[in-house]
């Protein structure tokens, strides 16, 4: 059952080797989940990007792959931790709120796509 | 063949409008042929590649300000558009019609005004049904996203996500803006802030409500912030109708016993025009939340208890602009001097 999920530092390693796989002087880049440090992730999703990845690069006129991740829902539900911490380093209160946040969609890192492929689950249109 | 739209561009009344707002009628789209999507999908295409927030207006129908006035018209659904795109999930937002119902009248008693000559029979238009919200989970405002555009409460603030810019239109305003009225534009400013979180408590509300009554009723602040309420939307721009106009409509409330903080909001516009027009407040149902709000924008018990000369209907409309606090550096415009008529290919 180990390989049900995959760490987060396994993802970042396995989605740039799927994207220099080919040719190794391919560009890569990944963005959107700086403020996660660790996480797990669903291994068999981790493979799907992987594989795609692989895919969008056999295209030779592909230099350069960019992988961005950003909510499926863009109004998103946050929790707000604020934490008292004392000098020696140990927290004294911490107080719990919501915040929500409205953020740019995923379209609008697709303005100068050429071709669209959406392969997401759960599209109702 | 083309359809028809209106949109008060961005950089209008003098650079006041930070984004594109684009309004569709509900019968240019019928006569079309689209869908209310195909119809947003087309208007953002016209766009090309700049972004756009867009109503969808039923004008034959009626729909309720958050104040709890009926009004004419209603916004039947609303899209967030960018570069001809529309986000499949939360891009567009049906607002299905709601059946009248005895139930209804009973819960929601500004809904009274449903049976008077100016509005029986005609379609109601407020919040999506739990169907129409589609993805959207409870957290969820009734809104829509694509893009840099976000279009919330039904189609009465719209946002551009990365210029992090917005704009309010009360509904009165958006009438206006679809029957080639005046609105006036300016800065919503503390007094309107306050106001429009004092709203009346419905089932599929423009804001709230779902299948519930929702926790918010008349004489109550949604807001519910204290002092803070003034300074909630009290910088965004607002296009708003005449105050002749929001006298108008709120007097019709008035005229059938609806009572201010009671049966309708306690905004300040309401309860100034309850005492200028010498109709009762419910006071002791206006409650100490919202009188800190009240008090923190002038509006206090000793204010509106004192004496001052009861107005008729025909000097309450004509003196709207006095006795009616809100939105500062305001401007009249003619709408035909700010809205495009734009016609997009289909």
């Amino acid at each position: 059952m180990k390989l049900m999920h995959t760490r987060l530092p396994d993802f970042y390693q396995k989605i740039k080797d799927a994207a220099i796989k080919l040719r190794p002087n391919t560009g890569f880049e990944v963005k959107g989940l700086e403020s996660f440090k660790t996480a797990k992730l669903a291994s068999l999703r981790v493979g799907r990007v992987e594989d795609e990845i692989y895919e969008i690069t056999q295209d030779e006129s592909v230099k350069k792959v960019e992988v961005i991740i950003v909510p499926y829902n863009p109004e998103t539900h946050h929790t707000v931790i604020i934490k008292g911490i004392k000098e020696d380093g140990t927290c004294k209160k911490a107080i719990l709120e919501n915040m929500y946040l409205s953020s740019p969609t995923a379209e609008y890192e697709l303005f100068d796509v050429e071709e669209i492929d959406d392969r997401r689950s759960g599209n109702r249109q | 063949m083309k359809l028809k739209y209106r949109v008060i561009p961005q950089g209008a009344a003098d650079g006041a409008v930070p984004l594109n707002w684009a309004f569709i009628d509900k019968k240019d789209i019928c006569s079309a042929g689209l869908t209310d999507l195909e119809a947003c999908k087309v208007v953002g295409k016209d766009f090309g590649d700049d972004c756009a927030a867009v109503n969808i207006m039923d004008m034959d129908a009626i729909t309720v300000t958050s104040d709890g006035i009926i009004a004419n018209g209603a916004v039947v659904g609303v899209a967030s558009v960018d570069h001809g795109m529309i986000n499949k999930e939360f891009g567009y937002l049906n607002i299905s019609e709601i059946p009248f119902s005895q139930k209804m009248l009973d819960e929601e008693s500004h809904m009274k005004l449903w049976l008077t000559d100016f509005y029986k029979g005609r379609k109601l238009f407020r919040g999506p049904s739990t169907e129409d919200r589609g993805d959207r989970t409870s957290h969820n405002e009734n809104m829509t996203m694509t893009g840099r555009i976000a279009n919330n409460n039904c189609g009465s603030e719209v946002m551009n996500m990365v210029e992090m810019t917005e704009i309010l239109a009360p509904f009165f305003g958006q009438y206006e803006i679809m029957t080639d009225g005046e609105v006036i534009i300016g800065v919503a400013g503390p007094v309107v802030s306050v106001g429009i979180g004092m709203i009346v408590s419905e089932r599929h509300g423009r804001i709230f409500g779902g299948n519930n009554l929702g926790a918010y009723r008349a004489g109550m602040t949604a807001h519910n912030s204290g002092v803070y309420a003034k300074t909630v939307k009290r910088d965004y721009p607002a296009i708003a109708a005449p105050k002749s106009v929001l006298a108008e409509y709120t007097l019709r409330a008035f005229d059938i016993g609806l009572v201010a903080g009671k049966d309708i909001g306690c905004s300040p516009a309401v309860l100034c025009l309850a005492k200028a027009y010498g109709k009762p407040i419910a006071y002791e149902n206006i409650t100490a939340r919202a009188w800190i709000e009240l008090e923190s924008v002038g509006i206090t018990k000793e204010f509106l208890q004192s004496p001052s000369k009861v107005m008729t209907r025909e000097e309450v409309i004509a003196n709207a602009d006095s006795i009616i606090p809100g939105m500062e550096d305001a401007k009249k415009y003619a709408v035909s001097d700010i809205c495009e008529i734009r016609y997009a290919e289909i």
